[in-house]
């Protein structure tokens, strides 16, 4: 693949995506755009095929009436022709928004209303089933477009229209999409994304054409060779996430990364196990659930190879710790390489990761132990920090390779990063959102006067480094009147291979307590192991072994916090979360809603208060108890 | 998916040509080549006595391979395989003996009368099923057998039929070396023939056959004539090895191909482990190796001058004892243990495959 023309952010800025898709269409015909897995073959895209596929799209939607200005919704995991329709719309004119697999009716219906779409795209008949009950409070909504209509034999709905048929019936080309390319302005709306929304509605941050490009070069900055090196990855975090969207569209045209989808989603294991990728954009809980499998399976394995890997580790430990102050002696450097030969390699292996030359992890904060643990097994694990309203770009990242863990790095060159007198994060910089879409009162909670953006974040700086503290509304006050931030502790709780997901409260209350969300593969793997009989999720949350088993996990995490700091008081959560379900106190991204959370396990929280002041007087009169 | 998931990590196909080679890892391109190897020097360092037991071996392992076809994949058992070699070697004796025939004739010669033998006695097994097909084939045995005795006395060769060594290129084949490669050759032909027929449809099918013939039939496979199909493609290879056994001895004798060459085999197959190409070759090794090795053993026993004239009683008790030993206890086979050995490598340093739930 020819090396990227080192283009600036200002003539990024004057791009738009369907524009710079004809480019290298144009230019590199034949180069793989992308590959994507169709009955056990990883089909080669070339460039052409791309710009092709996305100009009789383009030409389907503008024959089912779809103007500039009008809205197109997604919903569906990751698939090429996400990708696809998501360009074509946007060569329109047409303003694309996703819409979570994972999201709840309610949350559909909102954001259908919000939106406004006049084209839902739908992943297959799922996603349709969603769709159609709600039809008839959406009288903007004038086709459904299904993409994998394999199961679509049983709905004649008129409304609905097959993706293949609409683009099968086209001839669209290359050069009609250029002239549509060419006829977008770059300071025009291209999609919307919205926020998780951990409070309230989620908002959909409105991103232009071109700043969308230039603020996403703000990672091909940081990580140049994103830009030199030819590199493989594998999408299969949600497009509708702008980090998604970032792996799947943008970044593959103005790099050197070839996205990779693997058959389905649910399959990415596989798919990251076959393609092994050089580059892996991902979430903390990704990263978490992958680190968590390995200390299972390596706990399961038999005691010479544990003991082999102890060793390992051990060296590790000693070689991590001067890495990240780049002092590694030259006997540790070769041992390491021998553990890393004949020990991390073959784990990385195992799923995909020996090929691995940076990972970058953003969308919520990563425990420094997972970090850590990573960057022991030789991954370069880096941690970015992004929000939606920076457009696609990152506000800071850790540059590394092998940075210390516990911060999120340093703002690429352009932005301006500064702490608010409370603490809070502002940005500033040419490439950010447009607005909140229909909510210039939330766009004005956000955007200042003089150009600085909120973030909502508190942070700090550590040696010239950023270091995020929390959310600034999730602080806990406690009835002592300590400021504690939940989600610094809460981290060290998810770094636990047993837990999925945990709250912190103690808001006015004498001391810290937390919801668990046990992690159901990893604890029913570590049950089965043990022969403790369970039946499924909720029985094994309630197992007084597997209540143990926490203790002892939170035990080991208290130890390592400050008084105040730690958990006093726990309770796993009877049923799994789940994103799809009505009500659920978490979002698609599977965030947790603070508020929602506490209100529904109410009984949980309170118990954990009544019960322990019941311990307490217990524990103060047994003794005069037993002596009568 | 069509194809299992490779050993290791980012080996992706983009084209289903992609599925055809036998070999898709670094590691196991680098293992075929040491094997390769080592199978190319051995002669060079081995005794001539070492070079006839390879050339047992892969004489064994044809055999082997192609009874491994019809009993381990297609699922048909057959015990007239001692038959199958008795006819081959008794087609390329009789043809050098009375037409003077080259090698490159009397051993196609082999196959065709093999594959046509295969027709004959694979016509009962559309009917046959389980121990009354073993017994059907069992009369193969005894019809070749019968019918090469009556050549041996009606022609007056009674102790068998001398085979004059094979002329390649020139040259008489007598060199223990020379054998070795031709041998190896034809071994590394059959495996080759065998890979090919089970990654294709044929294979699929008898595989199919084998698992429940009603719910093959039910797919569209053509039942008779894919069992047809495997009795004369094992036939016709086993036929071959027959063939080059009589070359190889340079004698074809009745005496050669009692029944016990049939169950000898068989338990090839099943030592091996069935439906497996490799437990057919590690079967061969085993069975061919095994009486030299209870020899060697015996020699080794204080008063072994005493035990000498036992050494086929114990044989015979030990191999029996072996067969029983490994139905009981290791019915997987040497592949079995094979497979375990490779696994304990192959997931290291896990015991178990890591994300095999892995979602989310």
């Amino acid at each position: 693949m020819a090396r990227q023309p080192p283009l600036s952010r200002a003539a990024r800025r004057r791009m738009t995506a369907p524009g710079l898709l004809c480019e290298r269409a144009r230019t590199t015909p034949e180069g793989v755009a992308f590959r994507s897995k169709h009955l056990g073959i990883y089909r080669e895209r070339s460039w052409l095929d791309y710009a092709t596929l996305v100009a009789r799209c383009a030409k389907a939607f503008a024959g089912l009436g779809l103007k500039p200005g009008d809205r197109v919704a997604i919903m569906g995991d990751a698939c090429e022709e996400w990708a696809v329709c998501d360009q074509a719309a946007q060569a329109l004119g047409a303003i694309v928004y996703g819409i979570y697999p994972t999201a709840s009716t309610p949350e559909i219906e909102y954001q259908m209303k919000d939106g406004g779409a006049v084209i839902f795209v739908a992943e297959n008949q799922e996603h349709v089933d969603r769709i159609l009950p709600l039809l008839d409070r959406l009288p903007g909504l004038a086709w459904i477009v299904v993409i994998d209509d394999a199961a679509m034999f049983a709905y004649d709905h008129p409304k609905l229209r097959p993706y293949q048929a609409l683009i099968d019936e086209q001839t669209g080309n290359l050069a009609w999409l250029d002239h549509q390319a060419r006829l977008l302005d770059p300071n025009a709306p291209a999609f919307i994304v919205y926020t998780s929304g951990t409070t309230g509605h989620p908002k959909g941050a409105l991103i232009s054409h071109g700043r969308h490009l230039a603020a996403t070069l703000s990672l091909v900055e940081c990580y140049p060779t994103l830009a030199n090196r030819p590199h493989r990855t594998v999408v299969y975090l949600p497009l509708c996430h702008v980090l998604g969207r970032d792996v799947a569209v943008t970044l593959p045209l103005i790099s050197a990364v070839v996205p990779h989808y693997g058959e389905d989603v649910e399959d990415f294991t596989t798919t990251l196990f076959e393609i092994a990728p050089t580059v892996l954009f991902t979430v903390p809980r990704y990263m978490q659930k992958f680190a968590a499998q390995i200390l299972v399976g390596l706990g399961n394995s038999s005691p010479l190879k544990r003991a082999v890997y102890g060793a390992a580790l051990r060296l590790a430990r000693r070689y991590v710790c001067g890495r990240w102050e780049n002092k590694v002696s030259f006997p540790i450097m070769a041992l390491q390489g021998l553990a890393h030969a004949t020990v991390f390699r073959p784990i990385l292996n195992k799923i995909g990761f020996d090929a691995l030359e940076l990972v970058i992890c953003g969308g919520a904060p990563l425990p420094a132990e997972t970090m850590a643990l990573w960057h022991m097994y030789g991954v370069n694990l880096v941690e970015i920090y992004g929000q939606t309203e920076a457009a696609g770009g990152i506000i800071t990242g850790q540059r590394g390779p092998f940075p210390r863990p516990g911060d999120v790095g340093t703002a690429p060159p352009g932005w301006d990063v500064r702490l608010a007198e409370d603490g809070e994060v502002l940005v500033r910089g040419a490439d950010l959102f447009e607005g909140y879409w229909a909510n210039d009162e939330a766009t004005r909670g956000v955007m200042h006067e003089d150009g600085w953006m909120r973030t909502g974040d508190i942070g700090e700086w550590r040696d010239g480094a950023l270091r995020l503290v929390d959310r600034a509304r999730d602080f806990i006050v406690t009835s002592g009147g300590k400021t504690l931030s939940p989600s610094f502790i809460e981290n060290q709780l998810r770094a636990s291979p047993y837990v999925a997901e945990a709250m912190v409260v103690g808001h006015g209350r004498k001391y810290l307590a937390a919801l668990i969300e046990i992690d159901f593969d990893t604890v029913s793997d570590w049950a089965r192991s043990r022969n403790v009989s369970y039946t499924g999720f909720t029985s094994l949350a309630d197992n007084a072994q597997v209540t143990a088993l926490i203790r002892a996990e939170i035990d080991r995490i208290n130890a390592q916090l400050a008084r105040v700091e730690q958990i006093k008081a726990f309770r796993i959560i009877p049923k799994a979360l789940d994103p799809e379900e009505e009500g659920e106190p978490v979002t698609p991204t599977r965030k947790v809603k603070r508020a929602q959370m506490q209100a529904r396990f109410s009984s949980l929280v309170d118990a954990m208060y009544d019960d322990e002041e019941e311990r307490l007087v217990s524990d103060e009169i047994g003794g005069v108890l037993k002596a009568s | 998916m069509s194809k299992s998931l490779p050993r290791a990590s980012g080996y992706f196909r983009t084209s289903y040509a992609d599925e055809l080679p036998l070999v898709q890892t670094t590691l196991q391109r680098l293992s075929l080549k040491a094997v390769l190897l080592a199978l190319l020097v051995f002669p060079f360092f081995a005794t001539s006595f070492q070079l006839d037991l390879a050339c047992q071996v892969f004489l064994a392992a044809i055999g082997a391979l192609s009874l491994m076809l019809l009993t381990g994949y297609a699922g048909q058992v057959s015990l007239g395989h001692a038959g199958l070699i008795a006819a081959g070697a008794f087609t390329a004796g009789i043809l050098a003996k009375e037409l003077n025939a080259p090698f490159w004739v009397t051993i196609p010669a082999a196959a065709v009368v093999g594959a046509l033998l295969g027709v004959v006695f694979g016509l009962p097994s559309l009917r046959l099923r389980g121990l009354y097909l073993a017994v059907s084939t069992l009369a193969l045995h005894f019809v070749v057998v019968y019918l090469g005795g009556e050549y041996e006395t009606k022609r007056g060769y009674s102790t068998g039929i001398v085979v004059d060594p094979p002329k390649l290129g020139g040259f008489e084949l007598i060199d223990g070396r020379l054998w070795y490669f031709v041998m190896l050759a034809f071994a590394v032909g059959t495996l080759l023939i065998c890979l090919n027929l089970l990654r294709g449809r044929t294979g699929r099918a008898w595989r199919a056959i084998h698992s429940h013939e009603t719910v093959a039939e039910a797919l569209g496979i053509g039942i008779a004539g894919y069992k047809l199909l495997a009795f004369v493609v094992s036939s016709a290879l086993t036929a071959v090895a027959g063939a080059l056994f009589a070359y190889y001895r340079g004698f074809v004798s009745v005496e050669a191909f009692s029944l016990f060459l049939s169950i000898q085999y068989v338990a090839m197959v099943i030592i091996g482990g069935m439906g497996s190409l490799l437990g057919a070759i590690l079967g061969a090794v085993f069975v061919t190796l095994f009486p030299y090795a209870i020899e060697n053993g015996m020699r080794l026993l204080p008063g072994a001058e005493k035990l000498a004239g036992a050494v086929f009683a114990v044989n015979y008790a030990a191999f029996g004892l072996v067969m029983v030993l490994f139905l009981v206890f290791e019915p997987q086979g040497l592949v079995g243990i094979w497979k375990r050995l490779q696994s304990y490598f192959v997931l290291w340093p896990f015991k178990h495959r890591p994300l095999a739930s892995g979602r989310r």
